[in-house]
C-alpha cells in the first residue's frame, strides 16, 4: 500500500508584480499558490530571479574580495551595469543611488539621476532602483529618478513605515512599482502596505522587503518571519500577498566570515544566505558578487526543472 | 532657627521648611510639579529653578552650564535650603501644563449610590446608639461588661474590644446621659473595636471618606454613613507625580526610608488636602469621622502606608503586601480623628490592585451569568475577565494618557475640559466642554472623540500621522513635528491655541493597543473571543461620557454589539463606597481578591505580537473591525 501525502490546500496567493517592459525584460516576480518548491500543492509560475547590484558611484566600502571580482569597472557605474548584463547575464539590475548620501559626498540630485538615466539607457533589462536610506536626501532625488525613467516600470525602493509618502505619490504618478521595507515585523509589513494602498496605490504594485539578515546573523528571524507573512497570505491576508524582496549582498558582504576568509568564502556566505531565502519564500533576491548570481541561478533553475 | 519660608515665583508661593530640606521637596509642598523624570536622583537635569534670594547648598552637576550657574541656576533636587530663599520657577521646569493645578478640583459624583445598596447597609464604622439598663444590686454587671453585652448581642458574636482611654470616664459618661450613649464600633479583621463612646444619640453624625488611590490621580468622596449619601467629590492630581511620573521611578525612589517618608508625604498631604475641603464645604467636623477606605493600585498602597516597595520591582515581581491589615487612622499620618480606622480593598497581585477588586464590585461582574469583563482605563489598562465561576485578570502598561497626562493638553475630567468632539467635512471643529466652560484642555473622552474624528475626516492616516498635505489653518509645523488645532486661542481659556500633536497621538496609540492587546489575549488564555462577550464594563476617570462607537473605531475597543457596553465611570471609588457603606461588601472584596486569577502579560510570548498588531487605527488586522469604516 502506497503512502498518500498529506497536500496543503490553500484559498490566497501571492500577487504577480511584473517590472520592466517590452523591450526591457519584462519580468514577472510572485504568483504563487504555495510555500516554495511544493508543487505538489500548488503553483510557483514564475521562478524566483537573483538580480546584481550596482552602485552610481564607487562603492568605496565594499570588502576587497568583492571589489576584485569587478575591478575597475567599479569606477564607472554604466560600463558596471553593462558588464552585469552582457558578462554575467544579468536578467534584473538593481541600482542604488548611493552617491547622493550625505556620508558619500551628497552629490546633487540632478546629477545622479542624470548617471541613473545613462545606466538605464546602456542596459536592456528591468530595473530596480534605491535610495541611499537618507530620508531627506531621498525624498528629494527619488521623484527625479521616478520621472527620468517615466514609463519604464521600475521597482523603487525603500519605503518606509516613517517615510513612504513622498516615494509612493511619486511611483503613483510614474507609473513604477514599490518596495515596502519593514524590521522583521509582519505587523508593520502589512500596515505599511495598508498605508500605501490607503494613499490608491495599487497592492498589486508592492513588493516586500521583510528586513535581509545574513546567515549566522540573525537569518532565522526573516526565515520565519517571511514563513508567516506567506502563511498569513494563502489564507487570503491581501496586505501580506505580496512578493518578497531581499537584499541578500549588502548583508552578506557585511559579515567578518565573508570580508575577510577569502572571495571564495565570500561567495559561499552569499549563495548560502540566497538559498535559505529562497526556501523562506524569496521572489527576487538581489546579490553583489557575479559568482553568487551565478550559483544562484543555476540553483533556481535546478529546483525550478521538478516543476 | 531651624526652619526657612520659601518663596516661588511666579506662582508667588510660600513655604515653611525645616533646613536641610531640599528645593525639589520644598516645590512639591508648595504644590508646584516639577519635571523630575528620574526620580530627583541628580540625573535628568530637568528640574532646573533659579535661586534669586538666599543660599542654598548646591552639589555641581554638570547639567547645569557655567553660564546658567551664573544666573543662579540649579537643579531643586540637589539643593538644600539653607536660609529664607526666593526661587523663580521656569516654565519649562514645570511637570504639568500651566493650566492644571495641583490642588483638588471639584467633580461631579459619576454613579450615586443606588437608593437600595445591593448589600446589606451596616458601615465598616457604625454608631449604634444604646438604652441601657441602668444597673442594680441584681443586675451589676460592669458599665462595659453592659456596653459589650448590649453589642454583642446586636453584633451575635463575642468579638467586641476597645481601648483603655475610652473607659476611663465611661463610668460618668454613663450616669450623665442616664445610660444613653452611642457607641461607635469599628469592624476589624471579623472583629469589633468600640473606637468612641459618647452620651446621647449621635448616630445621625457618622461620616466616612472613600478614596481611589491612582498613580497618576486621587479621587475622594465625603460620604454620609448614615444616610448612605455622598455629600462631596473631589479629584486631584497624585503629588508623588513630583517624583517622577511612572510607577517605577517611583518605587526605586521609594526604595530609600527618606524616600519612601518623601512619598507618603507627598499622598497624605494629597488625602489631607481633599478631606479638609470636602469637609468645610459639608461644614463637617473632622473629629466625627471615624472611617477612611481607600481601593488603590497596590504600589500606591505601598507608598501611602510606608512599605518598603523595593521588592515590586525586581524579579518575580512579588508585592509585600496585597491585602493590608485595618489599621488607625494616626498610623497612616492622616489629619482626622486618630481613632478612626483606615482600610483598604485587597488587590489580586503586584499590578491588579484594590482598585480593580473595588471595580469588580461595583460592576457586579463576580455575579454575572454569562461572559463579562470589566476593563478600568487608568494609568495602567487593568482587565478582568469572567463571570460568577470565575474569573481572570491582567494589567495592561497602557500609561496615562487616557487620564490627560503627559499630552500636550492633556488632562483630568474636570470643568474645562474637551469631552467631545466633531469635526465637519471643512475640518471645522464643534467641541464641548465639561461645565460648558471656555476649553482648558482635553480629558480622556475628548482624546477618544478626537482620534476617531481625524481619522474619519483623513487628517491622520492610519499609523497616526497628519496629513501634511492637507490644506488647513487647524494643521501646521511645530517644533517637533505636526500638530493639529482643536481650539483656537481666542475660543480657549488658557491664552493660547489648544493642540494635539503628533507626539500626543503616537502616546494615545500605545496606549489603545496595550489595553486592545490585553483584552484579547485575556480572551485568548482562556479560549474565547471577542464576540462571546455578553456584557463589557468601561471604568475609568472620563468623567460622565465616553463615546463607545469612537472607543470602537480607533480600536482601544472590540468590534462588537455597542449594547454590550457600560460605562460605569470610577468604579474603583464605586467599590470603595459601597465598601465603606457594607461590611457585607467590603467582606465579598475578601472574597472575589482570592477568586481572581493573575495573568502575567509580559510573559505571554503572544502579546507582544498582539500589541504591535494594534498600534494602527483601528488595528492591523482589519477583520476585527468589520464594523468600522475609517
Amino acid at each position: 500500500m502506497g503512502i498518500e501525502l498529506v497536500k496543503e490546500k490553500y484559498s490566497g496567493g501571492i500577487n504577480t508584480v511584473e517590472i520592466g517592459k517590452a523591450g526591457r525584460g519584462p519580468v514577472k516576480i510572485g504568483g504563487e499558490t504555495t510555500l516554495p518548491f511544493l508543487f505538489e500543492e500548488g503553483q510557483m509560475p514564475h521562478p524566483p530571479i537573483a538580480g546584481l547590484e550596482v552602485f552610481d558611484c564607487e562603492p568605496v566600502d565594499w570588502p576587497e574580495p568583492l571589489k576584485k571580482a569587478w575591478g575597475d569597472s567599479l569606477k564607472d557605474p554604466v560600463k558596471w551595469a553593462q558588464r552585469c548584463v552582457s558578462e554575467f547575464g544579468a536578467k534584473i539590475l538593481c541600482v542604488r543611488m548611493q552617491s547622493i548620501h550625505p556620508d558619500w559626498g551628497g552629490r546633487p540630485s540632478d546629477e545622479a539621476v542624470a548617471t541613473l538615466k545613462a545606466m538605464a539607457q546602456a542596459v536592456k533589462v528591468p530595473l530596480v532602483v534605491l535610495g541611499c536610506g537618507d530620508d531627506d536626501k531621498d525624498n528629494e532625488a527619488l521623484p527625479k529618478a521616478s520621472q527620468a525613467l517615466k514609463g519604464e516600470n521600475c521597482l523603487f525602493g525603500i519605503a518606509t513605515q516613517d517615510n513612504y509618502k513622498t516615494l509612493t505619490a511619486t511611483c503613483l504618478a510614474d507609473g513604477h512599482s514599490i518596495i515596502a521595507d519593514s524590521p522583521i515585523d509582519i505587523n508593520i509589513a502589512k500596515q505599511l502596505n495598508i498605508l500605501i494602498s490607503d494613499m490608491g496605490f495599487d497592492p498589486k504594485r508592492i513588493a516586500m522587503h521583510p528586513t535581509t539578515a545574513s546567515l549566522g546573523y540573525g537569518m532565522e528571524y526573516v526565515y520565519s518571519i517571511m514563513e508567516r507573512a506567506r502563511l498569513a497570505a494563502f489564507i487570503g491576508d491581501k496586505m501580506l500577498s505580496m512578493p518578497l524582496a531581499l537584499f541578500v549582498g549588502q548583508e552578506a558582504w557585511k559579515v567578518k566570515e565573508a570580508k575577510e576568509l577569502g572571495e571564495k568564502q565570500g561567495v559561499n556566505w552569499e549563495t548560502a544566505t540566497s538559498v535559505a531565502m529562497l526556501q523562506a519564500g524569496a521572489d527576487l533576491l538581489v546579490v553583489r558578487h557575479p559568482e553568487t548570481a551565478r550559483l544562484v541561478t543555476k540553483y533556481i533553475d535546478m529546483i525550478m526543472r521538478k516543476r | 532657627m531651624s526652619e526657612f519660608v520659601v518663596t516661588f515665583e511666579p506662582h508667588n508661593k510660600h513655604v515653611i521648611v525645616p533646613r536641610g530640606t531640599d528645593l525639589l521637596t520644598a516645590c512639591l509642598r508648595a504644590g508646584i510639579f516639577l519635571s523630575a523624570s528620574c526620580g530627583g536622583e541628580g540625573l535628568c537635569g530637568k528640574c532646573k529653578v533659579v535661586v534669586r534670594k538666599g543660599a542654598v547648598k548646591s552639589e555641581r552637576s554638570r547639567l547645569v552650564s557655567e553660564e546658567e550657574r551664573k544666573k543662579g541656576v540649579v537643579l531643586a533636587c540637589e539643593s538644600i535650603v539653607e536660609s529664607d530663599l526666593e526661587v523663580f520657577i521656569p516654565q519649562e521646569s514645570i511637570e504639568t501644563h500651566p493650566h492644571l493645578t495641583a490642588e483638588s478640583e471639584e467633580c461631579a459624583p459619576d454613579m450615586l449610590p443606588e437608593e437600595d445598596l445591593p448589600f446589606k447597609h451596616a458601615p465598616m464604622v457604625e454608631k449604634i446608639y444604646l438604652e441601657l439598663d441602668r444597673p442594680t444590686h441584681e443586675d451589676s454587671i460592669s458599665d462595659l461588661g453592659r456596653i459589650y453585652k448590649a453589642l454583642e448581642d446586636r453584633f451575635k458574636t463575642m468579638s467586641v474590644s476597645t481601648h483603655l482611654a475610652n473607659v476611663k470616664h465611661l463610668g460618668d459618661v454613663l450616669r450623665e446621659s442616664d445610660f444613653k450613649v452611642t457607641a461607635t464600633v469599628g469592624y476589624k479583621d471579623g472583629a469589633f473595636e468600640i473606637l468612641a463612646l459618647e452620651p446621647g444619640d449621635t448616630t445621625r453624625l457618622n461620616y466616612g471618606f472613600a478614596f481611589d488611590i491612582g498613580t497618576t490621580t486621587v479621587t475622594g468622596e465625603l460620604i454620609d454613613l448614615h444616610s448612605k449619601k455622598v455629600l462631596a467629590t473631589r479629584i486631584a492630581y497624585n503629588r508623588q507625580a513630583g517624583y517622577g511620573s511612572d510607577i517605577i521611578t517611583r518605587i526605586i525612589y521609594g526604595s530609600t526610608p527618606e524616600g519612601l517618608e518623601k512619598l507618603s508625604e507627598a499622598i497624605v498631604s494629597n488625602i489631607d488636602e481633599m478631606v479638609e475641603d470636602m469637609a468645610e464645604a459639608c461644614e463637617i467636623n473632622l473629629a466625627t469621622v471615624g472611617a477612611v477606605l481607600c481601593a488603590g493600585n497596590v504600589t500606591m498602597m505601598h507608598l501611602l502606608l510606608k512599605i518598603d516597595p523595593t521588592h515590586i520591582r525586581k524579579e518575580p515581581y512579588v508585592a509585600t503586601v496585597t491585602a493590608f491589615p485595618t489599621t488607625p487612622i494616626s498610623e497612616v499620618g492622616i489629619e482626622l480623628n486618630p481613632k478612626g480606622l483606615f482600610f483598604s480593598v485587597p488587590g489580586v497581585a503586584t499590578y491588579v490592585g484594590g482598585d480593580i477588586v473595588a471595580g469588580v464590585l461595583s460592576s457586579g461582574l463576580y455575579k454575572e451569568e454569562d461572559l463579562a469583563l470589566l476593563i478600568d482605563i487608568g494609568t495602567n489598562g487593568e482587565i478582568v475577565l469572567g463571570n460568577k465561576e470565575w474569573m481572570i485578570g491582567a494589567a495592561a502598561s497602557a500609561g496615562p494618557a487616557f487620564e490627560g497626562s503627559g499630552l500636550a493638553f492633556g488632562m483630568k475630567a474636570v470643568k474645562g475640559a474637551i469631552q467631545k468632539v466633531s469635526i465637519d467635512e471643512k475640518l471645522g471643529v464643534a467641541c464641548e466642554t465639561i461645565g460648558s466652560d471656555k476649553p482648558r484642555g482635553i480629558c480622556g473622552s475628548g482624546y477618544i472623540d478626537l482620534l476617531f474624528q481625524m481619522a474619519k475626516r483623513k487628517i491622520i492616516a492610519r499609523n497616526g500621522k497628519i496629513d501634511r498635505g492637507l490644506a488647513s489653518k487647524r494643521i501646521r509645523k511645530n517644533e517637533y513635528g505636526y500638530e493639529f488645532v482643536v481650539a483656537f486661542k481666542d475660543e480657549s481659556a488658557v491664552g493660547k491655541d489648544i493642540v494635539i500633536t503628533e507626539d500626543d497621538i503616537e502616546n494615545l496609540k500605545r496606549a489603545k493597543g496595550a489595553i486592545y492587546s490585553a483584552i484579547i489575549s485575556l480572551l485568548d488564555k482562556v479560549g474565547k473571543k471577542a464576540e462571546d462577550l455578553k456584557r463589557i464594563y468601561i471604568a475609568g476617570g472620563f468623567g460622565s461620557y465616553i463615546n463607545v462607537e469612537s472607543a470602537v473605531s480607533i480600536g482601544l475597543l472590540p468590534d462588537i454589539d455597542r449594547k454590550l457596553y457600560a460605562y460605569i465611570g470610577n468604579s474603583s471609588l464605586a467599590g470603595a463606597r459601597l465598601s465603606l457603606l457594607s461590611r457585607e461588601a467590603f467582606l465579598k472584596t475578601h472574597e472575589i481578591h482570592k477568586g481572581i486569577t493573575y495573568l502575567d502579560l509580559s510573559s505571554e510570548p503572544r502579546y507582544m505580537d498582539e500589541y504591535i498588531a494594534s498600534l494602527f487605527f483601528p488595528h492591523t488586522d482589519m477583520g476585527r473591525f468589520p464594523s468600522v469604516r475609517l
